[in-house]
């Protein structure tokens, strides 16, 4: 008998449905639940899954290299473009490493306004998780409400960036621009409304049998597996640990807002689906509070030898312009040493690893993504489990195939 | 406690503590260190310090492991200095599992060989890429760029690479 192309009978076990017989599928790179292109060399006993193998490099882009061709302050621009999905919280880990280096702290305003572009990044990230989730497993309309709210959030990202999807907000020194007021009127809109939406989208999900028969006690990752394995964010949560680096190590000011961490004990994608919705609950009030309090003065740091200088003040100072002049020209440079910070980001400890010669561009920059991380615990949560369901943990898992491959 | 004499400097740079330790000791330290209560490896990456000015540095390569103690919680860097062609060093996959594919990423952008890695193969890279991109002496744009009118003048990467 003549065996299809692309599928190969690997070899002969001692049990199964098929007499033991394993067949090697690919799945993927181009499936529609691989959330962009990731391959998996999958074992099959029957229906079974009996192991995994993840394939990628599919979005190589080589972002890290091209980091070090960058000068210091356009290096923003790239980091952007690895988790597609929280551009801001990647800005933020690359910005908060360069002022380290630097010895810089930046104005609170500036402080507020980051942890606002975050935790919006956050929604929109579990939004477009929820939205292509229900999709994968049947729950079709969720796509249409996640991505209405969605929406609203990147029209906040256009009004306060000018850029919908990749903003380079976050900028070593402060921020590009400070809040407009139509951006502050709009951010309470949003804030009023969202939990009345975040409450539809539990009444479409929560207790759908459907959604629940599909989740329940499936992809299940305990507390130490998920520990041993590296994994951070709601795979960790949603396996019962309480560890949020906005707790665990604040950055930017995230000790000053009063928030619960989610977790929830079921170890499984139900739990994972929890910990999400809890998250957006818990976006939300982080945001209320950093509305009301939100402080005023200036949003970047007043050291002309790192961001420009205001346009006015070009036309009649000379300073002015030769500061000017050397940023466009060579940029700063920063002095040589490494530091590593990480940030949470929708899926995890997005990290960033800086090291500086002391040059105006930098030596070294390496990404630690949580998705290249949560992907190595797939085999633990798909082993057994039936092909359909692997469809489930690769959603629960969240891994954003740009920050795997960078 | 890590053993002194497994510690060849120590410092902070911009707040983050860290140690140097020699390769040959790598894999014991690190042991030592997941004992200590560091269990987690955040990350795992090289530095290449091919003409680097900023200091007298021992080795062309640097390796650096950020470790977590998850319960106080504090940070670790671990480095350690290796030359060679191609520079060689112990795996520490089966002390971190979440080292297995970051040793195979830094073998495939820096050529660094973990002795005793279950599968060390490329994982970002095509399998039969020549030479290893993050290296200092790869340039950017030196690959073929398929598709492209000027595809038989573009240069393939350096073979010292």
């Amino acid at each position: 008998m003549s065996t299809p192309e692309g599928v190969t009978i690997s070899r002969t076990g001692e049990t199964g449905a098929f007499g033991g017989e394993l067949l090697s599928v690919n799945f993927g790179p181009h499936h529609p639940s691989t959330h962009g292109v990731l391959r998996l060399i999958v074992d099959l006993d029957g229906e079974q899954v009996r192991s995994v193998k993840p394939v990628i490099g599919y979005l190589h882009t080589g972002i890290e290299k091209q980091m070090e061709a960058l000068r210091w302050q356009q290096g923003v621009v790239v980091t952007d473009r690895h988790d597609y999905l929280s551009p801001p919280i990647n800005n933020l880990a690359y910005a908060l490493a360069v002022e380290w280096l630097l010895g810089i702290d930046v104005p609170p305003r500036a402080k507020a306004l980051r942890v606002i572009m975050s935790e919006l990044t956050r929604l929109s990230s579990h939004l477009v998780w929820m939205g292509t989730s229900g999709l994968e497993l049947g729950a079709m309309s969720m796509l249409m409400y996640c991505f209405r709210e969605r929406d609203t959030i990147l029209d906040m990202n256009e009004e306060i960036s000018g850029f919908r999807m990749h903003t380079s907000y976050i900028r070593p020194g402060g921020v590009m621009a400070d809040a407009t007021p139509r951006f502050l009127e709009m951010l309470d809109a949003f804030v009023r409304a969202m939990p009345g939406h975040v409450d539809e989208y539990e009444d479409l999900l929560t207790m759908n049998p459907i959604w629940r028969s599909r989740t329940i006690g499936i992809g299940k990752l305990s507390a130490d597996d998920a520990k041993v394995l590296g994994a951070t964010g709601p795979m960790l949560r949603g396996s019962g640990v309480a560890w949020d680096l906005r707790k665990a190590i604040p950055y930017s000011g995230y000790e000053n807002y009063d928030f619960d961490v989610a977790t929830s004990d079921l170890c499984d994608c139900y739990g994972r689906y929890l910990v999400r919705i809890k998250e957006m609950r818990e976006a939300v009030k982080i945001l209320r509070q950093a509305l009301d309090k939100l402080p005023d003065g200036p949003v970047n740091v007043d050291d002309r030898k790192i961001l420009p200088p205001p346009r006015e003040e070009l036309e009649t100072s000379m300073e002015a312009v030769i500061h000017h002049f050397k940023l466009f020209t060579e940029g700063y440079s920063v002095p040589a040493g490494d530091v590593y910070v990480a940030v949470e980001s929708g899926r995890g400890e997005n990290g960033c690893y800086v090291v500086s010669d002391g040059t105006h561009k930098p030596r070294r920059v390496k990404f630690r993504s949580a998705s290249f991380v949560n992907l190595q615990a797939l085999e633990r949560m798909a082993l057994n489990h039936m092909i359909a369901d692997l469809i489930a943990i690769i959603g629960t898992a969240d891994a954003v195939l740009g920050d795997v491959d960078r | 406690m890590i053993a002194d004499n497994l510690v060849v400097e120590r410092g902070v740079s911009a707040g983050d503590a860290w140690i140097t330790v020699d390769p040959a000791n790598l894999r014991s330290a690190l042991s030592a260190l997941k004992d200590d209560g560091y269990r987690l490896l955040v990350f795992l990456t090289c530095v290449d310090h091919l003409l680097d000015a900023s200091r007298n540095w021992p080795a062309r390569y640097e390796l650096v492991y950020e470790l977590r103690n998850m319960e106080t919680p504090e940070h670790l860097r671990v480095r350690a200095f290796i030359d060679g062609d191609p520079p060689r060093v112990e795996s520490v996959h089966d002390l971190f599992p979440p080292a297995n594919w970051e040793e195979r990423e830094t073998y495939d952008m820096f050529g660094v060989k973990f002795t005793g890695h279950p599968d060390l193969t490329r994982i970002l890279m095509p399998d039969d890429w020549v030479g290893y991109p993050l290296r200092r002496d790869y340039p950017v744009g030196g690959e073929v760029v398929e598709f492209s009118e000027e595809h038989e003048t573009w240069q393939t990467a350096p073979e010292k690479a």
